[in-house]
Parts: C-alpha cells; sequence; structure tokens
C-alpha cells in the first residue's frame, strides 16, 4: 500500500508538470521612465513608443465616479520590472497597479497615498521600486504596497 | 561654542534636505528638458547665418552634454533608438556640416568679390577700345595702318567681352549651387546669403553690361559668320544658366519690387541680345546679295528670307526674254555663282539651321527655284540638242570621210586588173 500511494504521488507530480504553462523567466519590463499621455475624446490615452491603446475612463469612474471626468486630462503611467503598470494623475487620491490581461488590463492593487489627491504627481523607475514623488513627498511603490 | 556647531549641523542638514527635495524631480521632465534644449540647438543650427553663431552654438551644445551626463544612463534608455552618445555625435555632426558651408560662403564670396574686379576692370578696358575702334570706323579712307590697328582692337575687345562674359558667368553658376534646394524651401538665413552674394557679385547690373557691351561689339564692328555663330552660342548658354537661375532668383526676391523688375529686364534683355544677333546675320546675309547688285525684299526670319529669294527669282523668270539675254544670265549667274552657291549656302545656311533660323525645307525650297531658273537662263534640254546635233554631224563627217576612201579604194583595184 505504502509503495503504492509512493508511485501515485511520483504520477501526480509529472501529470502536474506536464500540465504546468510554459513560463519564460526572468524578464524586466521596466520603462525608463514614466509618460504622460493626454485623454481623448473618447477617453483612450495612446502610447507611442510601447504602442498600445487603452480606454481609461472606467479607472475616472473608480477615483471619481465620473467617468466624464477622463475627457482632456492627463494620465501618468509608469511600468515596472515586474510588468506592474502604475496609473495616477493630477488630483488622484490613489495609484493604481494593472497587469496585461486579454484585451485590457486588469487592477491588482490600489494604493491610497493622499487623501486630498496628489497636486502634482511625477514617477520615476527605481527599479525594482517605483518612486512616486508629489512636491516635497517622496513615496516608494512596488507591487507588494508602498515600502516607505 | 558647542551649540553653535550643533546650529551649524542643522543648519547643514536642513539645506541638504532642501536640496535632496528640489532636485527630486520626475526623469520624464528631465527627458523632456533635454529633448527641448537639443532641439532649440538643431533649429539654431539649421537657422545660423554665420561662422560666430556657429561657434556659439558649439558651445551650448557642449554645455548642455556637460549638464546631462549624470542622467546619461536615463537618457540612454529614453531617448530611443538614439543613445546620449549617438545624439551628441549627430548634432556635432550637424554643426560641423553647417560650418563647413559658412567656410564654402566665404571663399564663394571672397572668388566673387575678385571676379567683380577683373569684371570692373574689364568693362572698363571695354569702353575705351568700343570709342576707339568708333573713331578709327569714322576716318573716311583707312590706310593700312588703321585697318591694321583697327582689327587688333577688334580682337583685343572680343577677347575681353569672352573674358568676362566667362566672369559673370563663374558668378552665375556659383549661384547656381545655393539652388540646390527649391527657392520656397530655403530659410531666412539661405535666403540671406544669396541677397548678399547677388550683391556682392553685382549680379544683375553686370548681366546687363555683358548684354549690353556684346550688343555694342556687334555695332562697331564688321562680324564674320564664325564670329556671329559662336556669339550665338554664347547666348544660348548663358541664357541657358539665366533661365535655370532668372526664375528662382525672382522667388527669392519675392516682395522686392526693384529687383523683380530688374529680374525682368534682364529676361528681355537676353531676348534683345538673341534678336540683335538675328538682325545681324539676316543683315549680312542681305549685304551678300545687295553688293552684287540683287534686291531681295526685306527679311528677318527663314520664312521671309526664303519668299524674298524665291520672289526675286520668280520675277527673273517672269522678266527673261523682257530683260536682255545678257542681263538676265548676268543676274542669275551672280546670284548662284557669286552668292548663294560660293557664300550663303556654305558659310550661312549651316549657322542658320543650327540655329533654327532656317529649316532644311526653306533650303530646298530656295535650291529646287534655283533649279527650275537655271532650266530658263541655261535650259538642260536646248543645251543637250545642240550636242546631239554636233556629236551626229561630227559622227556623218567621219562616216563620209571613211565612205569616201573605201570608194577610192574600190576604184583603184579594176586599173590595176586592166594593166594585167
Amino acid at each position: 500500500m505504502r509503495i503504492v500511494k509512493h508511485v501515485l504521488l511520483v504520477f501526480l507530480v509529472f501529470i502536474s508538470a506536464s500540465c504546468s504553462k510554459l513560463i519564460l523567466q526572468p524578464a524586466d519590463f521596466a520603462w525608463p521612465v514614466e509618460n504622460v499621455i493626454k485623454i481623448d475624446d473618447k477617453g483612450f490615452i495612446e502610447e507611442p513608443r510601447y504602442s498600445f491603446t487603452i480606454n481609461v475612463k472606467p479607472l475616472f469612474q473608480e477615483e471619481f465616479a465620473d467617468s466624464n471626468l477622463a475627457i482632456g486630462k492627463e494620465i501618468r503611467i509608469i511600468r515596472d520590472n515586474l510588468g506592474y503598470y502604475y496609473l495616477t494623475g493630477i488630483n488622484f487620491k490613489n495609484v493604481y497597479l494593472f497587469l496585461p490581461d486579454e484585451g485590457g488590463m486588469q487592477l491588482e492593487e490600489t494604493y491610497l497615498i493622499s487623501e486630498t489627491g496628489l497636486l502634482s504627481p511625477v514617477m520615476n523607475q527605481k527599479s525594482p521600486n517605483i518612486e512616486l514623488i508629489d512636491g516635497d513627498k517622496i513615496y516608494i511603490l512596488n507591487n507588494n504596497g508602498i515600502v516607505r | 561654542m558647542k551649540s553653535k556647531k550643533v546650529i551649524n549641523n542643522i543648519v547643514l542638514a536642513c539645506l541638504l534636505l532642501l536640496a535632496a527635495v528640489t532636485y527630486a524631480q520626475s526623469d520624464f521632465e528631465k527627458t523632456q528638458n533635454f529633448k527641448t534644449r537639443y532641439k532649440q540647438l538643431e533649429d539654431g543650427i539649421k537657422d545660423a547665418i554665420t561662422l560666430e553663431e556657429c561657434n556659439t552654438i558649439g558651445e551650448s551644445i557642449a554645455k548642455l552634454k556637460k549638464e546631462f551626463i549624470n542622467d546619461k544612463a536615463l537618457l540612454d534608455k529614453t531617448l530611443y533608438p538614439e543613445t546620449f552618445e549617438s545624439s551628441f555625435t549627430k548634432i556635432e555632426k550637424a554643426l560641423e556640416v553647417r560650418k563647413g558651408d559658412f567656410t564654402q560662403i566665404v571663399e564663394l564670396t571672397t572668388e566673387v568679390g575678385t571676379l567683380k574686379t577683373q569684371i570692373t576692370e574689364i568693362s572698363e578696358k571695354n569702353k575705351s577700345l568700343i570709342a576707339e575702334i568708333r573713331q578709327l570706323n569714322l576716318k573716311g579712307e583707312k590706310d593700312a595702318a588703321t585697318i591694321a590697328s583697327l582689327q587688333k582692337l577688334v580682337a583685343q575687345l572680343r577677347s575681353n567681352i569672352q573674358q568676362r562674359d566667362m566672369l559673370v558667368r563663374d558668378i552665375v553658376d556659383s549661384l547656381l549651387t545655393q539652388f540646390v534646394k527649391v527657392p520656397s524651401t530655403l530659410n531666412d538665413a539661405e535666403k540671406q546669403n544669396i541677397y548678399s552674394k547677388v550683391e556682392a557679385g553685382n549680379l544683375f547690373y553686370n548681366i546687363e553690361r555683358t548684354i549690353s557691351d556684346n550688343i555694342q561689339f556687334m555695332r562697331v564692328t564688321e562680324l564674320t559668320p564664325e564670329d556671329l555663330s559662336e556669339m550665338k552660342k554664347q547666348h544660348k548658354d548663358f541664357n541657358k544658366v539665366w533661365r535655370q537661375i532668372g526664375p528662382r532668383l525672382a522667388d527669392v526676391y519675392l516682395g522686392k519690387q526693384d529687383k523683380t523688375t530688374e529680374i525682368a529686364s534682364i529676361d528681355n534683355m537676353f531676348s534683345l541680345w538673341n534678336q540683335r544677333i538675328n538682325e545681324e546675320i539676316w543683315n549680312q546675309i542681305n549685304k551678300l546679295f545687295r553688293e552684287k547688285q540683287i534686291s531681295l525684299l526685306q527679311f528677318n526670319n527663314g520664312d521671309q528670307f526664303t519668299t524674298s529669294v524665291v520672289s526675286f527669282i520668280d520675277d527673273e523668270i517672269k522678266n527673261i526674254g523682257v530683260k536682255r539675254p545678257e542681263e538676265s544670265e548676268n543676274t542669275y549667274y551672280a546670284f548662284t555663282d557669286s552668292v548663294w552657291f560660293q557664300t550663303v549656302q556654305p558659310n550661312w545656311v549651316p549657322i542658320l539651321i543650327e540655329n533654327k533660323m532656317m529649316t532644311e525645307a526653306n533650303k530646298d525650297t530656295i535650291e529646287t527655284r534655283i533649279g527650275k531658273w537655271k532650266e530658263y537662263i541655261a535650259p538642260a534640254s536646248a543645251f543637250n540638242w545642240y550636242y546631239i546635233i554636233l556629236i551626229a554631224v561630227i559622227i556623218v563627217l567621219i562616216i563620209a570621210y571613211l565612205l569616201k576612201g573605201k570608194k577610192k579604194t574600190n576604184v583603184d583595184i579594176p586599173s590595176a586588173d586592166s594593166n594585167q
């Protein structure tokens, strides 16, 4: 019986190994610098260097409870080495972390930074972290939370 | 003392903190700042109008490089596909090219300045030569010495004019190199450079002067077909260059009324020059006929010339029988042997055809009509009959002579038999 258990365990290990998806690792997705992109009339931002377009109206719905506020505003976006996108903007209380999903981006984390809203936020790549500066306040963020 | 030291340390710490806070800025903004200043320098290079400006831009480039050297790693990534170093290599190269343009411009301006001096000297000489030739021409009777002196002066004037034409052409050619671009795409600096070159070479005045001296030269001298052919070629070449540069200069000087008028005036002068050469050629041909008392109707182009010659020949043919035969023959031989076949056809017709002043068809029409005229004056048929009759008479005489000799021999033979 004990032998049967061991055989089954080995068999299980083989099956689970053969079913796992192929992952290419390690990777570094870090952008050297954030991008500041103006939102168009339809609520889209277009990133020229990495060439993608995405609708950010739901983000404004989430942040301000009004998706129409998105039009004409600026979004600051940067990606860390693990591939998380950090999005924020002027008057945002939060920084949003997204990961790419099929046909879009999925919200992974929301970090509350300022109850009164950020006045002039900028983000810098400080791999493996992201530095957020708002006036004289400096925050260090990563996918696990606000480091300091 | 100790408390003072503590205070100092606190102040220093505060200053350092303040500096750190002030220093904290967006990498994005740093990159944008770099890109903006880089673009300003690039534009500065394009708009630079002097070598000094280029040197100042060179200093600014070095300053920019020094200022951003600490952000090299960031800029290497953000300037993609360029890097920090490649961006500076690129802008420094652009600056060197622009500096090269100015060095070339300085050289060309000096060259134009030298050409201008030479042109002025030659123009002055030409003026006095033309006056001297006029004086000599006015002399009623010209002795051998006067003629020799006249010929020498004309040769000198011809050479001077050619030399000056070449110098002016050099200025125009040097300007042509400036027009690699379409005038509408030239920036203010490039336009300014063309203005100064035109002014430095006194271009418009010199072109006008060249044309008017050539016209004057035709007036004061007697030109051979070769001279006129050469002059026609000069006009053609110069006009070709002017047609390339004239409209471009007109574009560059758009809005400067006086210059636009001057350009239009030069266009007219080129037409006038061509017209005068043509007139001179037709006058010379007409003179050849007049010298042989052949009066042709006035002509100024190939068609008129053909019509005039054909009309003259037709009149002569009509007058056969009205005029005395010797008179008709004399006119015919003067026209054909002394003028047309001796001078006009070999010397002038090729020039006329080459310069599209006359067509092959015009020439054929004239020669066909001369052939017809010849048939009336010295008909080929009459000529042949005369010789045929003459030959026939000779043959008859020979036959008669031979027959006579044979008859005589026949008569001698029976007499010999009878003696036996």
